[in-house]
């Protein structure tokens, strides 16, 4: 494999916005949610909109932001399928290729009809194209996409690791304990191992505590050359080393097996072009949207071998607080992941770590972290991993 | 039986993206005929549809009814999901992903009728159909045999 990495360290994230995460915004759409945090993150660095020459997105048009926050003229724009992982590479390879110097990167989430009965009875839900996650609304039961792959998967995980659903349950359980600290997240009260193993199942063996609840949000991020970035704010975040992955069997009944996915090609990629190492990681965000999947990037980078989570979890379990520590050190998914902030598909994972590297994370601020290790994605088709470091 | 048009493809799997690649597929469903595309020049199998033959790169794929017989690689119990008419979630509905007996890594995914025992991965399985709405609906039911003779 040859991998290159000529834009190691050349990029920076220096701005952050956020709106609440909410299961109702309020008569706000996926516009308005991702121009609220877009302002939000410009503010963040000082900037103003006219000083943006790029803008990407996932859900909501670009153009649409650029039109509403009085963007002047761009160089760059492009909307790619969420996660938003995916237009921060883009938006990473616009900047190091100079096709723009400073891009604003907008996510949105909106809760489709079909997550509550209060979302079913809100015409503005209804109507929306699809739901919050671009399923195709005429889904069936035994349409082999969305969260069947996932619930599914963890099935076969359960049957080939030969363990239980406390595996699952300590992504949970660690979610909620971090979330306690972080006064943006939507579930804040600790979960116990027996709340867990008891919770209403949903798709089995993953039951409503291995799923991120859906919210209203909007998430933006301001990305810029490490140089300008350095004349901007005190202490920007690089983005070390990146990489997508995907399989030719992209699809989730089609993968040749749980060993051969999107994940071990990020991993690969990802530790080829890094010049840090596991060891040098600091705080790790594997994505939680279902629990499996963050179980899965404990494998994939190497902190254990594959099938051995069950054990890794529960030696790097640290008792007095009630949450993973890995090496008595490393914490993870420090927000307390998707599963109890809220389903924004990776960008609060990205958000999170950022704050943690400048400094700003508040009461849960890890003293002296410096190195990020992010995989904010699944592992089927849209596998990401990212090394961040300040 | 006659072969059903295209127009009634897109009128009786409204929603769903009937195309070109997988219309095929789809018109064998309605005459209860489990159809995957398989290379009529190198005989590899592949689903879902594509143009293309992933092995060797041939445009002369063709949509082949499969034996139905397989075992279950992947399976979940769906306790609830979307809206169909003969799926009551009350009791979990079970959907299984089951790696047909063509080929090694084939699979196609669809629920399991009810039997006295709970489905679970590695049971040998046969292809039965059923009826959702207006239209046939494939599914796998479990042999009597379950363990009987096939990889897993």
């Amino acid at each position: 494999m040859m991998v290159r990495n000529p834009a190691k360290d050349a990029v920076a994230i220096v701005g952050l916005g956020t709106t609440p995460y909410r299961r109702d915004a309020g008569g706000k759409s996926p516009l308005a949610l991702a121009c609220d945090a877009a302002v939000a993150a410009l503010a963040d660095c000082g900037l103003a909109p006219q000083d943006v020459d790029g803008v990407g997105a996932t859900t909501v048009p670009s153009g649409s932001i650029q039109a509403a926050l009085g963007v002047g003229e761009v160089g760059w724009w492009v909307n790619v399928t969420m996660p938003v992982s995916l237009v921060m590479m883009e938006a990473v390879n616009a900047v190091f290729s100079g096709a723009c110097t400073t891009a604003l990167v907008c996510h949105a989430t909106y809760r489709g009809a079909g997550a509550s009965r209060s979302a079913a009875a809100d015409p503005f839900r209804v109507h929306a194209v699809g739901d919050a996650h671009g399923h195709n609304l005429a889904m069936q039961p035994e349409t082999p996409s969305g969260t069947f792959g996932y619930c599914a998967w963890a099935g076969r995980y359960l049957h080939d690791a030969g363990c239980g659903r406390e595996v699952f349950g300590r992504i949970a359980v660690n979610s909620r304990t971090n979330a306690t600290r972080n006064p943006h997240a939507l579930f804040r009260e600790p979960l116990t191992m027996d709340e867990y193993l008891a919770g209403r199942m949903i798709r089995e063996p993953l039951s409503i505590f291995d799923m991120d609840p859906p919210v209203d949000s909007g998430d933006a991020f301001v990305v810029t050359t490490a140089e300008r970035a350095r004349d901007l704010v005190d202490r920007p975040v690089y983005v070390h080393a990146g990489s997508l992955g995907r399989t030719g069997h992209p699809y989730a009944d089609q993968l040749t097996d749980y060993q051969h996915t999107g994940k071990e090609i990020v991993a690969d990629r990802l530790w080829a072009k890094s010049d840090l190492t596991l060891e040098d990681v600091d705080v790790f965000y594997p994505y939680d949207g279902f629990s499996i999947m963050a179980v899965s990037w404990f494998e994939a980078f190497g902190y254990c071998k594959t099938w051995e989570a069950p054990e890794f979890l529960a030696d790097q379990w640290d008792d007095a607080g009630n949450r993973l520590l890995l090496d008595s050190r490393v914490p993870v998914n420090t927000h307390g992941g998707s599963l109890s902030e809220g389903a924004t598909q990776g960008a609060g994972h990205w958000r999170e770590a950022v704050d943690q590297l400048r400094g700003t994370a508040g009461d849960r601020q890890v003293d002296g972290a410096s190195c990020a290790l992010l995989a904010p994605g699944g592992f089927m088709w849209n596998a990401t991993g990212f090394v961040l470091r300040a | 039986m006659t072969t059903p048009t295209d127009v009634e493809l897109f009128e009786r799997f409204g929603g769903a993206d009937v195309d070109h690649d997988n219309k095929e597929h789809y018109r064998g469903l309605l005459q209860r005929r489990l159809l995957l595309n398989r290379c009529g020049d190198c005989g590899w199998w592949h689903h879902p549809p594509l143009p293309r033959c992933p092995r060797c790169r041939s445009n002369q794929v063709v949509a082949t009814e499969v034996g139905g017989r397989g075992t279950v690689y992947l399976l979940t119990f769906m306790h609830q999901g979307p809206p169909a008419p003969d799926v009551d979630y009350a009791t979990p509905y079970p959907v299984a992903s089951v790696e047909l007996d063509e080929q090694p890594g084939l699979r196609y995914t669809a629920g399991v009728v009810g039997g006295p025992v709970p489905p679970a991965i590695g049971d040998r399985v046969h292809l039965v159909w059923a009826t959702r709405g207006d239209r046939p609906l494939p599914m796998f039911a479990v042999d009597d045999d379950r363990h009987g003779g096939g990889r897993e």
